[in-house]
């Protein structure tokens, strides 16, 4: 042990080792995977982030959410199908089209791998963004007034403004219009569905049973 | 005013009375004085910045409202920046200044090379600093401990290259040919960092992985990087240090070697355990666990070496700030390891999954294990290189309170109201907003301890600067101020 070359060596065929059978073989086995034709929707899953939701998800990696909510079901434990946030299991390949992966593993708020599912109000998105008080009151989430201009209502009102609360409102003659940020980041939650099947994806313990059973009396 | 007199004076102590005395030391510390106050200066600022995010990201969990208007102090921003500058901040400068120190003085002599270590030290620091204001611009990626901007990897790799070469060389130039434990612990850090950290950025950056694989990549940098860095500088300034503070040798010495290689090795398998039933194969949770469970075999050692020693000479705990830091991070060394076995339970594990009770184990290992270890290690280095006594022992002892007191609660709003939190959203179907709000008193105690956390910071702010700017005693002009222990540098072959 008196000697640095030795220490060098050992240590560095031990992390070499943990990199090969842990990182590369994992790698090698679900980290080469490629889009498969789901002959129902007629198309190739899963797909990409387009567009405006693309650029959501930008907003979303900016501003940190990953550091509250996950994005990955799990039928095998937790509550995750009973709390309808999602209907199978997440696997690798419902990944591969992610440069940035955006798994997170803290849930301080709920899961949203299936929140366009879920909610499917527009307008309740952007609300949400505004104020999360007013749909979720009690929440821990922060608020991201930011994302939003507050302006003066200059003959009609716009379109976009938020359909807001009186206590929420910001005051007499004065609009509250999304940002560009916040149109995106709310067609990226809109777009957070899983709606195409995979084989390699179980659903939950009780249709993996049945499955079993059927294949067991298939084989008798 | 004679502040900048006084800083000249600490920084360059010209000592009467017997020159002999302790010569050897003191040539050492002359040339490692001004990289190594550096080093120690740069973890105390981000000590203290680091508190001050963890204070603000701990208050809005339980009041989101609190600076919710400031686009830049988010909590999606504030929690990474917390993180960063915990880890990259203040434990790697604190941690490295350890290895600095202990591989000049175990091998008898240092590369010298001080300009070189000192620019490595300052560009790191740099290189900190534009990762949190990235962060802060909303560039930051979305891999736990890795939130950095891409364009500062590169820059942070080149600064640690400097300063693990630096490492290296000190090593080789040594006088006393034998090694001591202490010294293979830093060896095996900075060759580890450097190859962990290459793989995380290649495999997640440069060439990325598709997406599952990426957590995987993350989470075995994230266990890799408390398991083979901060943990083997903390074992090395420990190895070292309760000799030194006890003036007795390490009981059970001789294990040293076998705890030194089980623990590399399963070290570097652990702790992707918390991918379970998630979209990763289930061997590679499975492996991690096991690996985990042989965790026991070196803790086991460790601990048995570290407390038989302490309680060899219990009293001294009381005297020394030193030894009373030491003997907390040996406590909680054996605490979070317990909690990271146990947790890897399969039974545990379905109940803390996703929960903020990883948050409360990683803090009691960064805050408790490394944190007060290093601190103790500040305390002991601080004297000697600047030949100048502690201040104050009444700060000391309220930066020691106050950070001991910090960890129980963060510790408690954590991990019991991680148990919590974990148990009615994996173990019920109860609304969200039903967790969020039995968890308000959970993430309110955390703020507590936070705050304490601030305290003791700023405690060590205050002992730096007052000792920096302190007027020299008469006593603190002579080499007999400090009393060594040379039998215990290098006692060990």
């Amino acid at each position: 042990m008196n000697r640095g070359p030795f220490i060098f060596l050992g240590v560095f065929l031990i992390v070499a080792t943990s990199w090969t059978f842990v990182l590369f073989k994992a790698n090698q086995e679900v980290g080469q995977l490629s889009a498969v034709l789901d002959e129902d929707l007629g198309k190739y899953v899963p797909g990409n982030t387009v567009g405006a939701a693309a650029h959501g998800k930008e907003v979303y990696q900016e501003l940190g959410c990953i550091s509250c909510h996950t994005q990955q079901v799990r039928v095998a434990s937790g509550m995750d199908i009973e709390r309808g946030w999602g209907e199978r299991q997440s696997v690798a390949r419902d990944y591969i089209n992610d440069h940035k992966a955006l798994i997170g593993n803290v849930r301080i708020g709920p899961d949203l791998s299936n929140v366009g599912a879920r909610q499917k109000d527009r307008n309740w998105h952007l609300l949400h963004l505004y104020n999360p008080q007013i749909n979720s009151k009690g929440s821990n989430m922060p608020a991201y007034p930011f994302l939003f201009d507050v302006r003066e209502i200059v003959g009609e009102p716009s379109s976009h403004a938020l359909d807001l609360p009186p206590a929420f409102s910001p005051g007499e003659g004065l609009e509250v219009i999304p940002t560009r940020k916040a149109e995106s980041l709310a067609s990226y939650m809109l777009s957070l569905k899983v709606d195409y099947e995979l084989k390699e994806a179980p659903k939950s313990n009780e249709i993996m049973a049945e499955e079993l059973a059927v294949a067991l009396e298939g084989a008798q | 005013m004679n502040l900048i007199g006084n800083i000249c004076s600490s920084l360059f102590p010209g000592l009467s009375g017997d020159t002999k005395n302790r010569e050897a030391e003191r040539a050492i510390d002359r040339m490692i004085r001004f990289p190594l106050l550096t080093l120690i200066k740069s973890s105390i600022v981000w000590l203290i910045i680091a508190t001050v995010f963890g204070l603000i990201a701990s208050i809005k969990l339980h009041s989101p409202g609190f600076l919710a208007d400031c686009s830049v102090l988010t909590y999606g921003k504030v929690e990474p920046i917390f993180w960063n500058t915990l880890v990259y901040g203040w434990l790697f400068n604190a941690g490295l200044g350890c290895g600095v120190f202990l591989l000049s003085r175990l091998g008898g002599n240092s590369a010298g090379l001080g300009v070189f270590l000192t620019i490595s030290v300052v560009l790191w620091n740099t290189a900190v600093m534009a990762g949190v204001v990235g962060i802060m611009w909303g560039e930051q990626l979305p891999f736990q401990w890795l939130e950095f901007p891409a364009f500062v990897a590169p820059i942070l790799f080149a600064a640690f290259i400097g300063i693990g070469l630096w490492s290296l060389l000190t090593f080789r130039v040594r006088i006393h040919r034998s090694s001591y434990a202490s010294q293979w612990w830093i060896l095996a850090a900075v060759f580890s960092f450097a190859w962990i950290y290459t793989a995380a950025q290649v495999m997640l950056v440069c060439v990325p992985a598709q997406g599952a694989i990426q957590a995987l990549v993350n989470s075995w940098y994230v266990e890799n990087v408390f398991g083979l860095f901060l943990a083997p500088l903390t074992f090395a300034t420990l190895y070292y240090l309760v000799p030194k503070t006890l003036g007795t040798a390490i009981i059970g010495y001789k294990y040293s070697g076998w705890a030194f290689w089980s623990w590399i090795l399963f070290a570097s398998f652990s702790g992707v355990a918390n991918l379970a039933n998630g979209p990763v194969p289930a061997w590679v949770s499975s492996l991690g666990v096991m690996a985990t469970f042989g965790l026991l075999i070196p803790t086991t050692t460790i601990s048995i070496q570290l407390l038989s020693s302490f309680f060899s000479r219990f009293s001294v705990i009381w005297d020394s700030a030193t030894a009373r830091y030491l003997f907390a991070g040996s406590i909680v060394f054996l605490l979070v390891m317990y909690l990271k076995i146990f947790g890897a339970l399969r039974g545990s594990l379905d109940i803390t999954q996703f929960s903020v009770y990883d948050s409360g184990v990683a803090q009691l290992a960064l805050f408790g294990f490394a944190g007060m270890t290093f601190t103790g290690a500040m305390y002991f280095m601080l004297p000697r290189l600047l030949n100048k006594e502690l201040p104050s022992t009444t700060i000391v002892d309220l930066q020691f309170w106050s950070h001991l007191i910090g960890l129980i609660f963060v510790s408690i709003g954590l991990l019991s109201g991680g148990a919590q939190q974990g148990e009615l959203m994996n173990g019920s179907t109860a609304d969200v907003l039903v967790v969020v709000n039995t968890m308000r008193s959970s993430y309110f105690l955390t703020t507590i301890g936070k705050a304490f956390f601030f305290i003791g910071a700023l405690g060590n702010g205050v002992t730096y600067i007052w000792i920096m700017l302190s007027t020299r005693k008469s006593e603190e002009n002579t080499t007999s101020l400090i009393k060594e222990a040379p039998e215990l540098e290098y006692n060990a072959s």
